[in-house]
């Protein structure tokens, strides 16, 4: 069972701003604001962190009680999702289409076959290919608002709850305040307004590798918007001189070939940076020629 | 027109999205890198040979973005020039003396060389700033400032230009326009059209400064073709208007029948030209129009650049130059790119090889080389590659060879199987470090 | 004149072509190829720079893709 870290929150001066802290989604999440009112900091991160951990109790696969787990422990049962759920699994649904199969919010069972600690484990072929057999968005039958999952199959929504979080937070501030502020949770950050008393905020892109002494550390000016890094630094496997990153294709089970280190995308909202950065990541060694024909803004690290 | 295929990712995303988070509008990004500076910097020497000029440069042009795509530009060009040029007169039998460009000093070349000049050691410093930005969503602008600066010539120069977008960006339209104001203080002062060469310490052919107004228009058609290929055509039009001859240029006189340059005498004790030398004098107007065209075809990894240009002017020079590069990459970090340029023209209509005594001055006559019939070829290869760091670095070597000729009714005489165009044979060396701070 | 002609006559050529050009290009997402670095028509500014001005310097033309020499004694 994870130890919950503790739940407090905290304000802090930053560079021409103040800075809200605070943990969730196993990530620490700093709201920047631009204002020197430290009431109204305080008020703005107590409601930025009420809004994630309110999204992380309700959709963390760690938590007993909660909508996620109802779903992965109705046996095959049907179940009846509220809204917001129900607009997630939509979502999941058209990442699914769009990405051909590649995005699949059933695939997190694979993490029974699958460690990525750096050390050379690969699995063996057919433990793979038998938990395949309870991977597949085409095995579920979603019709808003029931949703039924074969037993042994599980919903893992890990892979948009951290930027969708972004979005409802910087939704909320938006509404909640008058100044602009950057909700950054670990690196996926989104703006709420543009700021005034500056042109724009700065925000680094961290070089993936250590090794890299010439690393420079690219730093963006971000007015509007959002970004979202999609990246294995620490993730991977290495055997026989061949990377395994740990993003998995759900049609095979096993790592996408040649994925970028890292990938960062820019974009209207969190959600969809984070997305796009998915994609590209699960394009594999084609990332940059599918971001260049959409046009998206990014940079990426091999 | 391609037919529209399936709905890009993007825009299925935006549209999912839109529905997950509820419609409230979502101001569009904006956002970029902060590069700081751009730095492209570059490294030249260029050497003809026969101990003619060598030139060596430090090129550095820094960019720096801002947000919304606006951008400053600095350059800065400094240049050293040494060597020797020809200084207009023919080959003779015997050894030929003139008086060098400051009246002070006279050289001497030998019996049947060309003659060439070598009193030029010369540093040129020159700078620009430039600033770019859009204007809207379809239009952009530019302006900039330019100078340059040797110790006998000022240039200074204004520019801007604007550009619009259409069909989704598959078009621009550009127009831009120059206008520059050139000074010139020659060593020694500025010869009347015509005037001889004199001895040592004679100041009689010589006045003040010049100078010089160029006008530059350029309109251009950018067009996307295909995923693969894109196409440019521009029209230009350049007028210079005042003092267009050059000041260090003579032709010889000669004798009508023989081709021989005039021989002279200085008075004793004096030293001066040991033949007739007459400064050369041009037109004060000269109209230029050229039409550009280049294409950037993309063939699985390579590049290929091609590019003509057909000039034509009022001094009746008619020129043709073809480029081709093609950029070959060399694993993940670098590439090859051989080069070859082709190059004609056509003389002007005053030039000539030598002035002939006892019959009337035309209005205007130069033996300059590069007012001449010639062809010339480039020949080059460039390698460049990537740095861990994520800087360019390109090293390149080319060969420049002229060839001409000489039309058969301007030779007269002893020059006719003598006199030949000066062919130049020069090499370019070049390195270029791209970085950013 | 011939000089008036001949300005007209580059004129006309870009518009006929800017007219004509209306039906050709690509959708925003295929410009990947377009947006490399090696796909620009200056791929290096430096480097044109100094070729324009050697050129510039032996022989009787100049520019064409933009605003062409000048700015030295050496022609």
């Amino acid at each position: 069972m994870e130890r919950r870290p503790v739940r407090q929150v905290s304000v802090e001066a930053g560079q021409d701003c103040l800075v809200g802290h605070f943990d969730a989604m196993a990530s620490p999440c700093e709201i920047l604001i631009e204002s020197d009112d430290r009431a109204e900091a305080a008020r703005l991160t107590k409601l930025a962190a009420g809004e994630a951990w309110r999204i992380e109790d309700k959709f963390s696969r760690y938590l007993a009680g909660n909508i996620v787990a109802r779903m992965n422990s109705a046996r095959g049962n049907a179940i009846t999702v509220d809204d917001e759920t129900a607009s997630l699994l939509d979502f999941a649904d058209t990442l699914h289409t769009l990405s051909k199969g590649r995005f699949d919010i059933t695939s997190g069972v694979l993490r029974e076959v699958w460690t990525f600690d750096g050390g050379d484990g690969l699995p063996d072929p057919q433990a793979v290919k038998d938990v395949l057999q309870r991977v597949g968005w085409d095995r579920v039958t979603w019709r808003r608002p029931v949703l039924t999952l074969q037993a042994g199959m599980e919903i893992d929504l890990g892979g948009i709850g951290k930027e969708y979080a972004v979005d409802r937070v910087a939704g909320r501030l938006r509404e909640a305040g008058t100044c602009s502020a950057l909700v950054n949770f670990g690196g996926d950050l989104a703006v709420t307004r543009a700021p005034r008393q500056r042109q724009a905020w700065r925000v680094g892109i961290e070089p993936v590798s250590a090794a890299n002494n010439e690393c420079n550390e690219t730093v963006l000016e971000i007015a509007t918007g959002a970004l979202a890094t999609s990246g294995d630094s620490r993730r991977y496997l290495q055997k026989d001189g061949i990377r395994y990153s740990h993003i998995l294709d759900p049609r095979s089970g096993w790592p996408v070939e040649r994925a970028p280190r890292s990938v960062t995308v820019a974009a209207d909202t969190c959600t969809e940076a984070g997305m796009l950065s998915t994609l590209a990541m699960l394009e594999g060694y084609n990332a940059e020629a599918f971001l260049d024909g959409e046009g998206a803004m990014y940079w990426c690290r091999r | 027109m391609t037919e529209r295929k399936q709905t890009s990712v993007s825009a299925a995303l935006a549209a999912a999205t839109c529905s997950l988070l509820g419609a409230a509008p979502i101001a569009p990004v904006q956002a970029q890198e902060d590069p700081g500076w751009d730095f492209n910097t570059a490294l030249l020497y260029y050497g003809e040979d026969n101990d003619r000029v060598q030139d060596l440069s430090l090129n550095i042009l820094g960019k720096r973005y801002f947000v919304d795509d606006r951008a400053l530009s600095l350059g800065l060009t400094v240049d050293t020039l040494t060597g020797a040029t020809p200084n207009g007169a023919i080959r003779q039998g015997v050894p030929q003396t003139f008086t060098r460009p400051s009246g002070s000093s006279v050289y001497t070349i030998p019996a049947n060389e060309l003659p060439l000049d070598d009193t030029f050691k010369d540093t040129r410093a020159a700078l620009s700033v430039g600033w770019e930005q859009p204007l809207g969503r379809l239009w952009k602008t530019s302006v900039g400032l330019s100078g340059s600066f040797e110790y006998d010539y000022t240039h200074i120069g204004l520019n801007g230009s604007l550009s619009r977008d259409f069909n989704q960006r598959n078009t621009t339209v550009s127009a831009g326009l120059a206008i520059a104001h050139d000074t010139w203080d020659p060593v020694g002062g500025t010869p009347v059209p015509f005037a001889p060469m004199l001895d040592v310490g004679g100041t009689g052919n010589k006045t003040g400064g010049e100078s010089k107004d160029v006008i530059d228009a350029v309109f251009g058609v950018t067009q996307v073709i295909s995923r693969r290929l894109l196409v440019q055509l521009n029209y230009s039009f350049s007028n210079s208007s005042g003092y267009l001859t050059d000041p260090y240029k003579v032709l010889s006189l000669v004798d009508g029948v023989t081709g021989d340059t005039i021989t002279r005498v200085p008075p004793p004790g004096v030293e001066g030209p040991s033949h007739e030398f007459r400064f050369e004098s041009r037109p004060d107007d000269r109209t230029k129009h050229s039409l550009y065209t280049q294409a950037k075809y993309y063939m699985g990894g390579k590049v290929l650049d091609a590019s003509y240009r057909y000039m034509t002017d009022d001094w009746e020079i008619d020129s043709h130059t073809v480029d081709l590069r093609l950029r070959w990459p060399v694993g993940e970090r670098s590439y090859v790119e051989p080069h070859l340029r082709f190059y004609t023209q056509s003389e002007a209509d005053f030039y000539t090889i030598s002035l002939v005594d006892g019959t009337e001055l035309p209005a205007f006559a130069s033996s300059d080389y590069r007012l001449g019939n010639f062809d010339a070829v480039t020949a080059g290869l460039k390698y460049g590659w990537t740095t861990r760091g994520g800087n360019e670095m390109s090293i390149r070597a080319e060969l420049y060879r002229q060839t001409g000729s000489i039309p058969g009714d301007l030779l007269i005489g002893n020059q006719v199987g003598r006199e030949t165009y000066p062919d130049l044979d020069a090499i370019i060396l070049q390195f270029s470090y791209r970085f950013s701070r | 004149m011939i000089k008036r002609n001949v300005t007209g006559f580059g004129i006309a050529v870009l518009v006929v072509l800017a007219s004509g050009c209306s039906s050709m290009g690509v959708e925003p997402w295929e410009r990947d190829i377009l947006a490399k670095e090696e796909m620009q028509l200056t791929t290096d500014p430096v480097e044109a720079a100094i070729d324009d001005h050697i050129y510039f310097s032996k022989e009787a033309s100049s520019g064409g893709r933009g605003f062409g020499g000048g700015g030295c004694g050496c022609n």
